[in-house]
């Protein structure tokens, strides 16, 4: 059983589809990851399963029922997205940043309860940014200003969680310690995470399946070990290589080949 | 393991709850204080003048407590409008002009940049040109000039939703072309209406007419408090399409919502007191000065509005050797406080 | 595609482009010198400006005493006038800034008031200072208070403080004019905006400043491509934010006081020239900033011409021609055309 799927689903901006009648379920309890070369449409495709794209044709499916026909507040409790480049308002503060994620938990005039500063304390504790509460966002570094975005998801308290792109302007230390805190996520908290990555070797060491794509289709999914092959990259990335296994942990490495 | 979760977890819900009560004082400290400091110059501005009176005077018969026939006459009658409309027309401008500043994400998007007064001007400058009006048709020519202006940009920069920063160059093409037709009326037009042109766009709020006053009161008393409701919708949209739609927020709807309002209250305060410059501008960057940075708040920037203008109402009438048109003074009256706010708040680091 | 081919095929289009906008802008200058209240042939435009014609004739003194000039000044003002404004939208990171927005137009407006009610002084040729002094105080004052405070002057700040000095240096000069007829009937000549009645003598006045400022802005392109992607990345590339910021800031300043000193404030080639290069060019400032260069005067002389003919005998004010023939052009481009955001 799977909570959010797509089947037939076709994407785009412009006249061009991006995405054509494309099935994908997204596996419960599990850490995903979409990988695939520049402009294939990982993003595209992420950003269609947390709605923010229209279908041209297809559904994305919410626990079974069309997302489009649900109520956008409902769906935001449930299914939460980090995109690639959020904006924040100038001179805001981790605190207040954080807090706008309990946004659809609050009616109209319903005040803020325990039940949020809960959510809110948790997820600052979670990314390790509750220090940095009242400081303002800009004066961050730019690894702790991503872990307070994704501070600012994990505030909307959903089981399922989508990132864009969360490890672009990371250096390496900063890269392995957000995925670490996605495992750490998972873990704990049971939650499904589907992220778009561009690194395949860190993709294969910390997530559970992977989704590799190439011109708008999905190529080849599964668990790294089976997925990332020599063939694979060479045929999504052009990318002549050799896969060695990863000494720590055993997953696949890709190594260019000469 | 999970104890001391909890146990942080408890200790950062606290830090969270005082840094909330903190910010909650603040805001409420600083709105309070303005609301003082507007119903003192409301106060102070029929106070003053040829014929002194005192605030127990003043305050007697603006709220009707007893009748005496001259200051009744002073009050309600020669002064009372004038104050009023200053208020009003300072509540409408400080709290569209930071709505559309959050909106559009811009600081310098206020209603004046981005081409809603430029179309108030033109509408009623081509009104008393080329038809010779005045008074009130003036008035509902500039408000309808405004709202179309307004629609003519949403539509023009409608494209699969509405993103800011197509809304903000549509809008400053839109500026320039109405003050390109507004430039080639003053000089087509004859003197006498080149100067009466002149005079409406200087804007001054000394001239409104009781009906004016009270269309714009009603509007007020519905407008603001539907700013203040959907300022909350404004906190999650002011982060970027994607993460508001992310959140639940119905952006496209929202959106609209949020422009309607403020382009309504803008729409009204110019057809009431012309095109007043800066007030929009400053009020919102002034109120999150004082309440802290980003809070945003609606309230606190109309209340900044309304003192801005009270002030330089104040000014132009009874401070210089010769009388002025509000609109001249606007700008000498807020822009060394802005300037001053800016130097001091910058200086702690924390300004924003 | 990748990132280097995808510039290298830009260069190869831009390039070329930049000839054609050259041309462009001759066809254009040739037309202002031939066009206007009387048309004059080419050959007598080229017996005049070889004196092969007797300095009496009204062709020689039209052509070289005003129309000549004022090309030249509209080429040199239109230039500095895009080049101000694209550098400054660069270095604030806003759509909307502008040189009327820095403090440029309300400083040198004020300083011109002042000069005439406090100073006594007389003469078109001599606000000229004034208005350039007022100009490059106002601007050079608004940078100094968005520097203020530990991070310097962050886009915000700058937008804010330029938008307090243009309405403080507005509302002095308004007042002044609404209670001095003396000073609002001579300001009047000066702020009507326009390449009209201004002469050799102001055009060699302002053209070095011009033609320094110019030169200075090509070298700023690298700079403003690293500022535009945040202040921390261009710390991180190894710029000095202040050191650009300040450089910016002056160019901006002589470049705009000198040609609105000469020609009164005209709005719409500093604030939208640049936007039209930026959906040419792309992002790149290194190609934005020779390409605002040459439309900027194309599109202000122009205007200058249509003025000229369409109101014959009278003229239009450019800033006219150019909100009502240029703004539906450039609102049409940014509703079907591809954005690129600054």
């Amino acid at each position: 059983m799977s909570r959010l799927r797509a089947e037939g689903l076709t994407l785009g901006y412009d006249a061009e589809p991006i995405v054509r009648d494309l099935d994908v379920t997204v596996l419960d309890g599990k850490v995903t990851a979409i990988v695939g070369a520049n402009a294939c449409g990982k993003s595209t495709l992420l950003r269609g399963l947390a709605r923010l794209l229209r279908p041209r044709a297809g559904n994305v499916l919410l626990d079974g029922k069309a997302m489009a026909g649900l109520s956008t507040l409902d769906v935001a409790k449930v299914l939460g997205l980090l995109p690639q480049s959020p904006l924040a308002p100038d001179g805001i503060t981790v605190a207040d940043l954080v807090s706008r994620g309990r946004y659809p938990h609050q009616g109209w005039f319903r005040t803020w309860n325990d039940r949020d500063h809960d959510a809110v304390a948790r997820a600052l504790d979670a990314t390790g940014t509750a220090d940095l509460v009242n400081r303002p966002l800009r004066q961050l570094s730019g690894g702790q200003r991503q872990r307070v975005w994704i501070a600012m998801a994990l505030a909307q308290d959903t089981d399922l969680l989508l990132l864009d792109e969360p490890t672009t302007f990371l250096d390496i230390n900063h890269q392995v310690e957000l995925l670490r805190l996605l495992r750490t996520l998972n873990a704990q908290a049971g939650k499904t995470i589907v992220a778009v990555l561009h690194d395949i070797n860190l993709a294969s060491r910390y997530c559970d399946h992977i989704i590799a794509m190439a011109d708008g289709a999905i190529v080849a999914e599964g668990a790294p070990r089976d997925v990332i092959t020599a063939e694979l990259i060479a045929k999504v990335f052009g990318l002549a290589c050799v896969i060695v296994p990863d000494p720590v942990a055993g997953t696949p490495i890709i190594v260019p080949a000469d | 393991m999970t104890a001391t979760a909890t146990r942080t977890s408890a200790a950062t819900a606290a830090t969270l709850r005082a840094t909330r009560r903190h910010r909650a004082v603040r805001a409420f400290t600083a709105t309070t204080g303005l609301t003082a400091a507007v119903a003192a110059l409301f106060v102070l501005t029929m106070m003053v003048g040829s014929f002194r009176l005192t605030a127990g005077e003043v305050v007697t018969s603006v709220l009707h407590l007893a009748d005496n026939p001259s200051v009744d006459f002073v009050v309600r009658g020669l002064r009372l409008p004038t104050a009023l409309s200053a208020l009003t027309v300072g509540l409408a401008l400080g709290a569209s002009g930071t709505v559309f500043q959050q909106l559009l994400r811009n600081p310098l998007a206020s209603p004046d940049f981005v081409g809603i007064t430029s179309g108030a001007s033109l509408a009623a400058v081509s009104g008393i040109v080329l038809f010779q009006v005045g008074g009130l048709t003036v008035c509902a020519l500039a408000l309808g000039g405004a709202i179309a202006a307004a629609v003519v940009m949403y539509l023009l920069a409608w494209r699969d939703g509405v993103s800011g920063y197509r809304f903000i160059l549509i809008g400053i093409g839109v500026a320039v072309f109405f003050e390109g037709l507004t430039g080639y009326m003053l000089i087509k037009a004859e003197l006498f209406e080149a100067r009466q042109a002149m005079h409406w766009l200087t804007g001054s709020v000394g001239q409104a007419s009781d009906d004016e006053l009270k269309l714009l009161g009603g509007a007020l008393v519905v407008l603001l408090p539907l700013a203040v409701l959907l300022s909350r919708k404004l906190r999650v949209l002011e982060l970027g399409d994607d993460t508001a739609r992310a959140l639940g927020s119905r952006v496209e709807i929202t959106r609209a919502a949020l422009l309607a309002t403020a382009v309504l209250l803008v729409a009204l305060a110019v057809s009431v007191a012309g095109p007043i410059v800066f007030v929009a501008l400053v009020a919102g960057p002034i109120a999150n000065r004082l309440l802290g940075p980003a809070t945003g708040g609606i309230a606190a920037a109309a209340l900044v509005g309304a003192m801005l203008l009270l002030t330089a109402d104040l000014v132009a009438v009874h401070l210089l050797p010769t009388p002025l048109p509000t609109g001249v003074v606007t700008g000498a009256v807020g822009a060394p406080y802005l300037l001053w706010l800016l130097a001091t708040t910058n200086r702690r680091g924390a300004g924003g | 595609m990748s990132t280097s081919t995808v510039r290298a095929r830009r260069a190869l289009a831009l390039g070329p482009g930049l000839a054609v906008l050259c041309a462009i802008l001759a066809l254009v200058a040739f037309l202002s010198i031939t066009l206007g209240s009387r048309d004059i042939g080419l050959s007598d435009v080229l017996r005049a400006l070889f004196g092969l014609d007797g300095d009496n004739s009204i062709e020689h003194t039209v052509t070289v005493d005003m129309r000549v000039p004022r090309t030249l000044l509209g080429i040199g003002v239109g230039a500095a006038l895009g080049v101000a404004g694209t550098v400054l939208q660069g270095v604030t990171r806003n759509p909307l800034a502008d040189t009327g927005i820095m403090g440029v137009n309300s400083g040198a407006a004020a300083f011109v008031v002042l000069a005439i009610t406090v100073l006594g002084v007389r003469g078109v040729g001599v606000y000229i200072w004034f208005a350039f002094a007022g100009a490059i105080i106002a601007t050079l004052l608004v940078y100094a208070i968005a520097s203020l405070g530990r991070e310097g002057a962050t886009p915000v700040k700058l937008a804010l403080a330029g938008a307090a000095v243009t309405a403080g240096m507005g509302s002095l000069t308004t007042g002044i004019e609404m209670t001095n007829v003396d000073a609002l009937n001579e300001l009047r000549f000066w702020q009507v905006g326009s390449l009209a009645g201004r002469y050799a003598p102001i055009l060699s006045g302002v053209a070095p400043f011009l033609i320094i400022g110019l030169i200075a802005s090509l070298a700023c392109g690298r700079a403003l491509n690293g500022l535009a992607l945040g202040e921390d990345t261009a710390r991180g590339l190894g710029q000095r934010v202040g050191l650009t910021r300040a450089a910016a800031f002056t160019i901006v300043a002589v470049l705009a006081g000198a040609a609105t000193a000469a020609c009164g404030p005209i709005v719409f080639v500093g604030l939208i020239v640049p936007h039209l290069a930026r959906f040419i060019c792309g992002p790149d400032y290194r190609w934005i900033m020779p390409y605002s260069m040459l439309l900027s005067p194309i599109v202000l002389l122009l205007a200058d011409i249509v003025g000229r003919v369409v109101a014959r005998p009278g003229e239009l004010q450019v800033g006219v021609v150019l909100g009502v023939l240029g703004a539906p052009v450039f609102i049409g481009i940014v509703r079907y055309g591809r954005l690129s955001e600054a």
